[in-house]
């Protein structure tokens, strides 16, 4: 009797929080609440050219992190987002600077090539049946050396905003009377409600998640699991490519061999958002809101004083604490 | 059916995929089949075993037919572009082969060490070294002095080697190099400091705190503005990473009776997006009126967070005056276009010049000695002299 009770309060509990849209709407109050604690604490945090700041970085994050949710839903990860978004920037930045190529088709040949890893990780995940954690870790380790074997080791910088093919920087901020409107936001919106939308209500979407829950099942049900596990990774090198054109865009040269951590940016913003590690539950909305997080934890911390290292060990904890909330949740839930 | 579909399916992403890791081959081929000799141009080219061209050796062969084996620290920065470059121009001018090899990133020491070791199985008639770390090449260079191969230590020194295995080293002064840059922030920003009625901020982003080079130029800097703050009489305070906090030689003040506060950043990584962070903390502050990046990352940094920030210029009375490090496209952009008020330049094309100069030398049994090579100040006005702009890489 006792435990019935647990049960129907517990229930009662999560079904308040659910309709105001579960940890998703959680993890809003705590970006709102990170921000109005810097502001308060910081006065130079309060600037406009701040919010720029925290924009221009959320982009790449962002981008990779919507790709990346797939694969996580499916109970797999890409950890080759992060290698692979420099590799790819390389690659497409090679074919402008030194191949000639207008900036549209380097542009195109970046978002390719990551569609091309995300064919690579999702068939050996598929078909040879690999851990994701192993496939997508040693393809992180190839995009590396293949990006800085394309460029000869030396960095890559893609056309500047004053030189001609520069156009591509004002993608994700344009420059209105000396004021910088960050337009990047709002195609990183659409996106998102793009492959929310694809996630919940479409074939593809659905399936996704029902491998992530249950893949045998799936399987018995006639679903084609092999072909949508694939483009689970397909989706996230998709993202992983567009994150690359984003990173372009934003920082002026791109050096061979960095990228290795990004990854970890990414996934920790989709744990964050309520993404479960263990497949079969999340949201891209919740991604969205879970990078902003780690966005402002990484330009905030240092206006509040924080040295390096320790904004490093917040940002650790707090991924724990949020893991930790669904697991919890679970066993309740089982309970 | 459909397994033969499927392995028909993976078979061509494996395709597509080793095409696409294959996809530089070719143009690495053409980079070394055509040098475009002397271009400005001159395309990248391999990150390992860069064996040059025997055609390069033709012409007036000066004496003996020596060979070089030269190990660069990395090809990730134009900077390194630019010292191969040197030795390329120095040994066609004395007829030698030299050849140049590096591992893909600073931080691959052990690629580094063993790259070494297969220089010394080649028995040259001398090596050209920058190493990544000095320590973990003391081992190996012992061997090549058991053996008789002098070795010239470049770019970056090695303090504790065996006594004799290294025969001189060609160097930037870093220290020097990174007062250069205070030598010439402060005098014009000398009347803002003057006409202070509150303390000012001059903020400092060091990619790391660990190697020779950043932590010599991030205290050089350091000290020379604490001198020449000292002798117009103004009280200096440092702030913020306490190894360089720590570092200071001058005499310092905390920071509440100070007139001029320099406030120190390093990122947790040394990456340009961590810089940016760290350096639009720096700027955004009100009372900023200097900065310095102490490398091409840093620099970058600093340029970065001014595009959201829009507060640099290169007059003292309308923003605030930046000082970078190194080249590069985007800070020679930046110089040229006023939003950054000058850098210091090494010269690492007379340091591959040097470099092959000094082991011709040792190789045709002069005797040899240290080469401090210099730290150039450039701004809009210098940045096109002769004696510059061949420093300048993209």
């Amino acid at each position: 009797m006792m435990s019935k009770n647990t049960v129907n309060t517990v229930v009662r509990k999560r079904s308040t929080i659910d309709r105001l849209g579960g940890q998703k709407f959680i993890v809003l109050l705590i970006v709102i609440a990170l921000f109005i604690f810097f502001c308060i604490a910081s006065p130079n945090f309060r600037k406009y050219s701040t919010l720029m700041n925290i924009l221009d970085f959320s982009y790449y994050i962002t981008l990779m992190a919507i790709g990346v949710t797939f694969p996580l839903i499916t109970a797999g990860v890409d950890l080759s987002i992060g290698t692979g978004l420099i590799c790819y920037s390389l690659f497409g930045g090679y074919l402008v600077t030194f191949g000639g190529w207008p900036v549209w088709a380097g542009m195109l040949a970046t978002i390719m090539l990551g569609m091309v890893f995300g064919v690579i990780n999702g068939s050996l995940v598929a078909f040879l049946d690999l851990p994701p954690f192993l496939v997508t870790l040693c393809t992180c380790m190839i995009t590396r050396g293949v990006g800085s074997i394309i460029v000869g080791g030396f960095g890559i910088s893609w056309p500047t905003a004053s030189e001609p093919g520069g156009w591509f920087r004002s993608i994700f901020k344009i420059n209105v009377n000396g004021t910088m409107i960050p337009i990047g936001f709002l195609w990183v919106l659409i996106l998102v409600c793009v492959m929310a939308f694809v996630l919940n209500h479409t074939k593809m979407g659905r399936y996704t998640l029902a491998i992530g829950s249950n893949k045998e099942a799936t399987r018995l049900s006639g679903v084609n699991v092999k072909f949508y596990q694939i483009m689970a990774y397909v989706i996230s090198g998709l993202f992983a490519g567009l994150a690359a054109i984003a990173y372009s865009a934003i920082f002026s040269t791109v050096q061979p061999g960095s990228g290795a951590g990004l990854e970890l940016d990414a996934i920790g913003g989709a744990i964050i958002g309520g993404v479960s590690a263990s497949g079969g539950v999340g949201s891209v909305f919740g991604t969205l809101v879970g990078v902003f997080v780690i966005c402002l934890l990484k330009t905030g911390l240092p206006f509040i004083g924080q040295q390096a290292n320790a904004q490093q060990i917040i940002t650790g904890i707090i991924l724990i604490a949020s893991v930790m909330i669904e697991i919890i949740k679970r066993k309740r839930e089982k309970n | 059916m459909k397994k033969k579909l499927m392995a028909l399916l993976l078979g061509s992403c494996m395709v597509v995929g080793l095409l696409a890791g294959c996809g530089s081959k070719p143009a690495e081929g053409n980079a070394e089949n055509n040098p475009p000799a002397g271009d400005q141009q001159e395309e990248p080219s391999g990150g390992e075993d860069k064996t040059d061209e025997p055609s390069d050796e033709g012409g007036e062969t000066a004496g003996g037919d020596f060979t070089f084996e030269i190990i660069v620290k990395s090809f990730q920065s134009s900077y390194w572009q630019a010292a191969v470059k040197g030795v390329d121009q120095k040994k066609a001018e004395l007829g030698v082969t030299a050849n140049c090899t590096g591992p893909n990133q600073e931080t691959d020491i052990a690629d580094q060490v063993q790259m070494l070791k297969d220089a010394i199985d080649k028995t040259p008639d001398g090596i050209g070294l920058a190493a990544c770390d000095p320590k973990s090449v003391l081992e190996v260079l012992q061997t090549a002095m058991d053996k008789g191969i002098p070795v010239v230590a470049f770019d970056s020194g090695v303090p504790d080697a065996p006594a004799g295995s290294i025969v001189a080293t060609v160097a930037t002064d870093n220290y020097a190099a990174g007062a250069t840059a205070a030598e010439n922030l402060y005098p014009a920003l000398k009347d803002k400091i003057a006409n202070a009625t509150a303390p000012v901020r001059i903020g400092e982003v060091n990619q790391e705190a660990a190697s020779e080079s950043i932590t010599s130029r991030g205290l050089g800097f350091i000290d020379k503005i604490i001198e020449l703050a000292t002798a117009d009489g103004k009280k200096v305070a440092v702030a913020g990473n306490e190894f360089y906090v720590n570092g200071v030689k001058g005499e310092t003040v905390a920071e509440g009776e100070a007139d001029i506060i320099i406030e120190v950043a390093v990122p947790a990584q040394s990456t340009v997006e961590l810089c940016a962070t760290e350096a639009s903390k720096i700027l955004s502050k009100e009372d900023t009126i200097g900065m310095f990046g102490s490398n091409q990352v840093a620099a970058e940094g600093i340029l970065t967070a001014n595009g959201n920030l829009n507060v640099l210029s290169s007059d003292p009375n309308e923003g605030i005056l930046a000082a970078g490090f190194d080249a590069g496209k985007t800070i020679k952009g930046a110089i040229k276009d006023g939003t950054m008020f000058g850098a210091v330049t090494q010269s690492p094309l007379a340091m591959g010049q040097t470099t092959i100069e000094v082991l011709y030398k040792v190789a045709s049994g002069e005797s040899v000695s240290d080469v401090p090579t210099q730290g150039y100040w450039y701004n809009a006005e210098n940045m096109e002299d002769d004696s510059i702009a061949p420093n300048l890489y993209d």
